[in-house]
């Protein structure tokens, strides 16, 4: 398959995906049995001109299938309406709030990335050895523990018994920063963030490590019974050679894929840490906008997250493209 | 002549799920007064009481396969007649269970109870009537289904990792079905009754082992009452999940080109749905109960299903005797139910297992953020108020590590009952395990395996289908 071709079919398959996508959250949010178009307005005691506003920016005076073409051109222009709860537009509020969560799970999915892999290729080498046994053994149990109560059992641990970080929702450190603004970097700033984000960070790898592990060892395991592993052992290589020249590099291909699978669910895998931590970033946001039932924004995250999927994916199709020649064949 | 073990099958496990199904709807409360209020217990009124909907939809299944048999195959006749007559007998119970017939002016003298209870024991005979008619019917065809059953329980037995597996839930589903007798469940309204203090730490009595809650609640009655909810949304999201996944895997690898197409772009569309936020919006929308989150689970977990079935579903469908059975005039229905669900169906049956297991995380994480009945107790509902309530930063420790035990629990059990049937149904993972003895076995070898396969097969089925190396390797096999 030539490159273009390749390309292009990836590219087209990616936006088909997000107009399916976006068209679903457009009749989630006016179709769907349970007070449809009513949910994006304001409930309870509200001004009439705020009623007013809100259904101007979604169009609610219009037939359906007017309010379908409105839709997309907003959705285009990145115009999701106005907060009921806080009375501003959704993008803003979107704007303040990412970089929370892109610094979090940024640094979250570098560490898991980096230890479950590590670990996953030293467990799957020597198989059958006491570390293999151990780590897998660990990441079995960690896999099958939700990620939630692992937060809870750190905050009980690190926070409340031996006081090294503070219990979550104590301060929100991120709140003083403009993130599109200069980041202050000065030294109080830094070790106040650095106390705060030090156990999200390590919870939100931990949420990935164990899965991380066990799909490296696997897939490591399964290049190593390849024929081209016997001949470059065969050939004389020392065992290192074969594993870092022969092994890892064929190994990492199906994780490649699940780690840009995963940087596509942050928006989503993000929401049970921040929750837990109070860590004021997407996550949270939709959990308090859920508690509130602001649904001008909650349609908005919902949207944001399905495009993050979709973009990974396709970043992850064009890696694979680039480093698997088995594509290109 | 039905096959001997099968009617030894049937003497033991009618009478067990018939009491399966009573302590179900036992009144909730623990019976006062001895053995006969025990025993009275299951004659109660609320037993057998069943929403209408579902019982009707049991009854027309019946009907339906009944009038199937009855049409097609003279033989079966025995088979057709129990069919129907459990049909009836739903069918009647549906009606007078929805007050239909008491609208036409039918009346049970408040007799209903009884005569529900008696209407399920009636429905649970026919249904054992009808295991054996089959048997008679069919009596090679039920004579193999006995054999290999009993070769796949062997080589399950002899599964030291499927057993502990299995015994471990066995354990729950009992804690479960039995909660009326371990724990009061009027120990759990907020009642002056048993008003304690909040957040007592573990002391020696019955109740309070696990000390109390925030309302001063023991902790123990929520933990075995929180067992049923959790296994039962566990199980039937998964029953959702696999049936979706099953149809439309199984359609889109047997009708390539156009219509498979089709399938896959709607697999793929609802893999890339973020399924957290889409569970959100849905609660927000349809409001905060079980119901909704058994739909939400089951609806948001079937690609991964749909994407395992379809590879196999492919390769079975170029195997010679799918197009042999064409050869002589099958239809495609015929293809799909008969050759290629027989085919797939063990692949199937340990992927299911495998479901239930994230089913269950799925739910105790809606539950955490507040998705769950607040009427009801699972486990995720109990984690959610201990967080609420701040009971992380006192810390209450025997109130959050309980239920996150039972969860890690039940989660690692089906994972090893689910790896148990990978390796007895795929050879190729049976040989690896063998020799994997004959070096040093590790404890979880097969079990990292399948979970890693099936998370690289289901959630990282990424690239458009095909594409990844791992499934190109599935279909070309």
């Amino acid at each position: 398959m030539d490159q273009r071709g390749y390309m292009m079919r990836k590219v087209m398959n990616a936006i088909l995906t997000i107009v399916l996508v976006a068209s679903f959250n457009f009749v989630l949010f006016r179709i769907m049995p349970g007070n449809p178009a009513r949910l994006l307005l304001p409930r309870g005691k509200v001004a009439a001109s705020d009623i007013q506003r809100q259904k101007a920016a979604f169009h609610l005076d219009k037939p359906l299938a007017q309010q379908f073409v409105y839709y997309w051109a907003d959705t285009l222009r990145l115009r999701f309406g106005y907060s009921f709860a806080q009375k501003r537009p959704v993008t803003t509020i979107i704007g303040e709030r990412i970089w929370a969560t892109i610094i979090l799970a940024g640094l979250g999915t570098v560490l898991a990335t980096i230890f479950g892999m590590a670990e996953g290729v030293v467990a799957g080498w020597r198989r059958g050895s006491r570390v293999d046994t151990i780590t897998t053994d660990v990441s079995m149990v960690n896999y099958s523990m939700p990620t939630f109560w692992q937060c809870l059992l750190a905050i009980m641990l690190f926070s409340v018994a031996l006081r090294w970080f503070p219990v979550g929702g104590e301060s929100e450190p991120l709140q003083h920063f403009n993130m599109w603004g200069p980041i202050p970097l000065d030294l109080t700033t830094a070790q106040t963030l650095l106390y705060h984000i030090t156990l999200p960070v390590l919870m939100f790898a931990l949420g990935y490590y164990g899965e991380y592990h066990l799909i490296m060892r696997s897939s490591l395991t399964g290049v190593m019974n390849e024929d081209y592993v016997l001949t470059a052992r065969a050939k004389g290589l020392s065992g290192d050679t074969v594993l870092w020249r022969h092994v890892v590099p064929n190994a990492l291909l199906p994780t490649v894929t699940l780690v840009m699978m995963n940087l596509g669910f942050i928006v989503s895998g993000a929401i049970l840490v921040e929750t837990v931590f109070n860590w004021p970033g997407i996550g949270l946001l939709s959990y308090e906008a859920m508690a509130e039932r602001d649904y001008p924004v909650m349609q908005a995250v919902f949207l944001l997250g399905c495009v993050a999927v979709i973009v990974a994916n396709l970043i992850a199709d064009v890696m694979l493209y680039y480093i698997d020649p088995r594509v290109k064949a | 002549m039905i096959p001997r073990r099968l009617i030894r099958w049937v003497l033991v496990w009618t009478p067990v799920v018939w009491l399966a199904l009573e302590l179900l709807k036992y009144p909730k409360e623990v019976p006062q007064g001895g053995v006969a209020a025990v025993l009275g217990g299951f004659f109660s009124s609320s037993i057998g009481d069943y929403p209408p909907a579902l019982l009707l939809v049991i009854a027309a299944g019946l009907l339906f396969w009944g009038g199937y048999v009855l049409a097609t195959r003279r033989l079966a006749w025995r088979l057709a007649v129990a069919l129907l007559a459990t049909g009836a007998v739903v069918l009647w119970w549906a009606l007078v269970n929805g007050g239909l017939l008491t609208a036409a002016g039918f009346s049970l003298s408040g007799r209903t109870g009884f005569y529900t209870w008696l209407w399920q024991t009636l429905a649970l005979l026919g249904a054992a009537a009808c295991v054996l008619a089959w048997g008679a019917s069919y009596p090679e065809r039920a004579a193999l289904a006995v054999d290999r059953f009993g070769e796949t329980w062997e080589l399950f037995r002899s599964n030291r990792q499927g057993m502990v597996g299995l015994w471990i839930i066995v354990a729950f589903v009992l804690l479960a079905l039995l909660a009326p007798f371990i724990a009061d469940h009027a120990r759990l309204a907020t009642d002056a009754q048993y008003g304690h203090v909040p957040f007592e730490p573990p002391r020696w009595s019955y109740y309070y082992i696990m000390g109390t809650d925030e309302n001063g609640l023991s902790v123990w009655a929520e933990f075995v009452w929180s067992a049923r909810i959790s296994l039962a949304v566990g199980l039937m999201a998964t029953a959702i999940s696999t049936i979706l996944g099953a149809v439309i895997g199984i359609a889109a690898g047997f009708y390539g080109g156009g219509i498979g197409e089709f399938f896959m772009r709607i697999t793929d569309a609802f893999l890339v749905i973020p399924w957290l936020p889409l569970a959100m919006v849905l609660a927000a929308v349809w409001g905060h109960n079980y119901g909704v989150i058994i739909l939400i689970i089951g609806v948001t977990s079937w690609p991964g299903t749909a994407r395992i079935v379809r590879s196999d579903a492919l390769r079975v469908s170029a195997l010679p005797f799918v197009e042999r059975s064409r050869a002589i005039g099958s239809g495609s229905w015929h293809i799909m139910r008969k050759h290629i669900l027989g085919n797939v169906f063990p692949l199937l049956f340990a992927n299911t297992i495998l479901v239930v297991a994230i089913a269950i995380i799925a739910e105790t994480e809606l539950s955490f953020l507040g998705l769950g009945d607040p009427l009801n107790f699972s486990w995720g509902t109990m984690l959610h108020n201990a967080w609420g309530s701040g009971g992380a930063t006192l810390p209450a420790w025997w109130y959050i590590i309980p239920p996150g035990l039972a969860i890690v629990a039940v989660v690692l059990a089906f994972t090893f009952v689910g790896t148990a049937f990978d390796e007895i149904l795929d050879p190729k993972l049976r040989s690896r395990q063998r020799l994997s003895r004959r070096r040093r076995p590790t404890a979880m070898d097969n079990l990292a395996t399948v979970v890693a396969t099936a998370t690289i097969g289901g959630a990282v089925a990424g690239p458009g289908h095909g594409d990844t190396p791992s499934e190109r390797r599935q279909v070309s096999d």
